[in-house]
């Protein structure tokens, strides 16, 4: 099966005023379909650049990043827009979810603008997706009603609707506490598995990454190891 | 959804919102009230001037003597008001006014007025044209009296009972003299009234030594007032062909016409066939001023709303830029988010502005049924000695569409700044 996202050789620097910040110092990457990755590695080390890049709300300075096949440096900002309504979903580590919708708006939002629905059949994906993220009784409230465990949820909910191919997750425990934070991975391994979606997730939490199928670790812009959880072994099923 | 959006935003900051469009709704309301005002003076010069100075059409004309020496008199105009009668029959009702321009004389003091020959019997639609406080209009039935104004009389300290002398050079050149009792004195109406007398046309045409026969402007009155055009041109056709001579088309009163007709070399008679707009060409002026001047206030205090209005949409689009973030990461494409920002501009428009239309037909009604009085020195330029508003939905459906249309003009920068924004800056941004 090809790659879902392949990355060769990707240089990122930032550039403030005449100081240019190195974040990723050319980096290398395959992820297949189907995998359930973390992307691990202490703070400035680079895992934010890297989800941006693939996420293609970000460009690289030098490489290449290919997602879904296709070459993100050769899209238009049309284009890539299109291809994260597509084939990308996004959970932020703050949520970041609509604050004048409610719960249900929020998640009906990417299908409305993928516009390939009709309302049937948005109405009967949206209430599925909410309730299997646990979220639907509370489907008519704003976010600003819910806990941060609840908006993560309805979060994934969103980020889901539209079966994305790919759904990236930075730091998406890192603003809930660890039981919440272990039911939101919970909620993420359990849509990786029955779904079929690749899930790209950044943590600091070693707790976390026990779930991963592989943990790719960043020191300094650069990949330092890509290998298997340690932990539990129950974990990795 | 876009639209929900915008209008959940626009709730969520209810005070914001609501002061805006509380701005918006005033500058239509405004706008609405001015443009009322300027339409209602419109109507009451044409009320007004359709019976006191003009009909539809008329027809007038000058008789020379010498060349240089006129007088604005129709001879024998029996046979123009036949031609008329039959060729017109777009005619609602034709009358018949002696035209002077005259010097009055009070003991203290004396001013030149037009005057008009009326045979007031005749002509019903004067008394509600002409209000008349002080005095009876009935009793310009008799010979040897007149109707002034309000201020003619201030002017020349007259009342009621007391007698003014009449001087007016004849056409033969002989200045003559008829001494008349003031009988009525009529409520002012601007400009309109200031330059008019009244008197009966005997009394008229015995200022100005004419015979029987003779008189000074047939105005006709059309039942469709569309018709004039039409019915001006086919006049001056049938009467030229009937044997008169005809003047050309002249876009002015007749009493500015003095001088370029006593420039003329001809002699005798000629007809001159005018409208309703050439006959109060001269109070035009007033009525573009106070239409310039509403467009003009409006127009500043948009600019002023449009002002604002960018000033709140950079706030909204600094506080929002995370969502904006979000959402283009999401994958909502740059023109979706001008759409909805731009929407949320629209939206407030449309809400103030049919907020403000409201407001303002609210304020006309209440305007004039307060029957506000008019200060004298507007009242010249009003025509009318208590305000008047009437809106006219052409300008209700301008007002609404031509300020939510600036509204959204001014919201279209700071949206396409914001659809603009790389989702990642915007995503990051804090605050
Ligand atoms: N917008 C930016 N402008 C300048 N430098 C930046 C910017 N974003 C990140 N950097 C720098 O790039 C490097 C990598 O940052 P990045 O945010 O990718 O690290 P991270 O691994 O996500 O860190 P954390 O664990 O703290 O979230 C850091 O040195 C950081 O200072
Ligand atoms: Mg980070």
């Amino acid at each position: 099966m090809p790659p879902i996202v392949s990355i060769v050789d990707v240089v990122k620097e930032y550039r403030l005023g005449k100081v240019v910040v190195p974040a990723l110092q050319g980096v290398s990457l395959e992820v297949h379909p189907g995998e359930f990755i973390s992307v691990a590695g202490p703070s400035g080390s680079g895992k934010t650049t890297l989800l941006n890049l693939i996420g293609c709300v970000d460009t690289a300075t030098r490489g290449q990043v290919s997602v879904g096949g296709n070459d993100t440096g050769k899209l238009s900002e049309r284009q890539l827009t299109s291809l994260r309504l597509d084939t990308i979903g996004f959970i932020f580590q703050s949520f970041n979810l609509v604050s004048v919708l409610t719960v249900y708006q929020n998640v009906e939002l990417p299908l409305l603008l993928a516009r390939r629905l009709d309302s049937a059949e948005r109405r009967g994906r949206v209430n599925g997706l909410l309730e299997q993220v646990g979220i639907a009784s509370h489907e008519r409230h704003r976010p600003s009603e819910l806990s941060g465990g609840q908006r993560q949820r309805v979060a994934v909910a969103r980020a889901l609707v539209t079966e994305p191919k790919l759904v990236l997750a930075d730091e998406p425990t890192a603003n809930l506490d660890s039981a919440t934070g272990q039911n939101i991975i919970d909620l993420m391994k359990e849509m990786n598995r029955r779904k079929g979606t690749t899930f790209i997730f950044s943590t600091h939490d070693p707790k976390v990454m026990e779930h991963a199928n592989a943990v790719i670790r960043l020191s300094d812009g650069r990949i330092a190891g890509r290998d298997l959880p340690r932990g539990p072994a129950e974990a990795r099923a | 959804m876009l639209l929900l959006i915008a209008a959940r935003s626009l709730w969520q900051h209810k005070l914001r919102s609501s002061l805006l469009g509380a701005a918006i709704a005033s500058v239509t309301a405004l706008l609405l009230v001015l443009t009322g005002i300027s339409v209602a003076m419109r109507e009451t010069i044409l009320r007004a001037a359709t019976t006191l100075m003009t009909g539809h059409v008329n027809v007038g004309g000058f008789f020379k003597v010498t060349a240089g020496q006129s007088a604005p008199v129709v001879t024998s105009y029996g046979k123009v008001m036949e031609l008329a009668k039959r060729e017109v029959p777009e005619l609602d009702y034709a009358v018949v006014r002696g035209r002077g321009w005259a010097k009055l004389i009070s003991d203290t003091g004396s001013m030149m007025v037009g005057v008009g020959g009326v045979d007031i019997d005749e002509e019903p639609g004067f008394r509600e044209a002409v209000m008349v406080p002080e005095g009876r209009l009935d009793e310009l039935r008799r010979p040897g009296t007149i109707l002034i104004f309000r201020e003619q009389a201030k002017k020349l300290g007259v009342k009621v009972g007391d007698t003014l002398t009449v001087s007016a050079p004849t056409f033969r050149g002989v200045n003559n003299t008829v001494d008349v009792t003031v009988v009525a004195i009529a409520a002012d109406l601007g400009l309109l009234s200031s330059f008019n007398t009244f008197m009966p046309s005997d009394t008229l045409r015995a200022l100005y030594q004419l015979k029987e026969d003779s008189t000074g402007v047939i105005q006709l009155y059309l039942r469709d007032r569309e018709a004039v055009p039409k019915v001006e041109s086919r006049l001056r056709e049938v009467l030229a062909r009937g044997g008169f001579q005809v003047m050309g088309a002249d876009p002015r009163p007749f009493w500015e016409k003095f001088e370029s007709v006593n420039r003329e070399a001809w002699t005798g008679q000629r007809l001159d066939v005018t409208n309703w707009e050439d006959e109060t060409a001269f109070v035009k002026f007033s009525v573009t001023l106070v239409t310039a001047l509403s467009v003009a206030v409006t127009v500043v205090l948009l600019i002023i709303i449009c002002v604002g209005i960018m000033n709140v949409m950079w706030i909204s689009i600094r506080e929002r830029t995370r969502e904006i973030g979000t959402l283009r990461a999401i994958g909502m494409q740059r023109r979706t988010v001008l759409a909805m920002f731009v929407g949320e501009g629209a939206l407030l428009g449309l809400a103030g502005t049919g907020f403000g239309a409201a407001l303002g037909l609210l304020a006309a009604a209440a305007i004039d049924a307060a029957r506000i009085p008019v200060p004298l020195g507007v009242q010249f330029f009003l025509m009318t000695d208590h305000l008047t508003v009437s809106p006219t939905p052409f300008w209700v459906a301008f007002a609404v569409c031509f300020i939510t249309g600036a509204i959204t003009l001014v919201s279209l920068f700071p949206s396409f700044l914001a659809a603009r924004m790389k989702p990642i800056t915007a995503i990051h941004h804090v605050g």
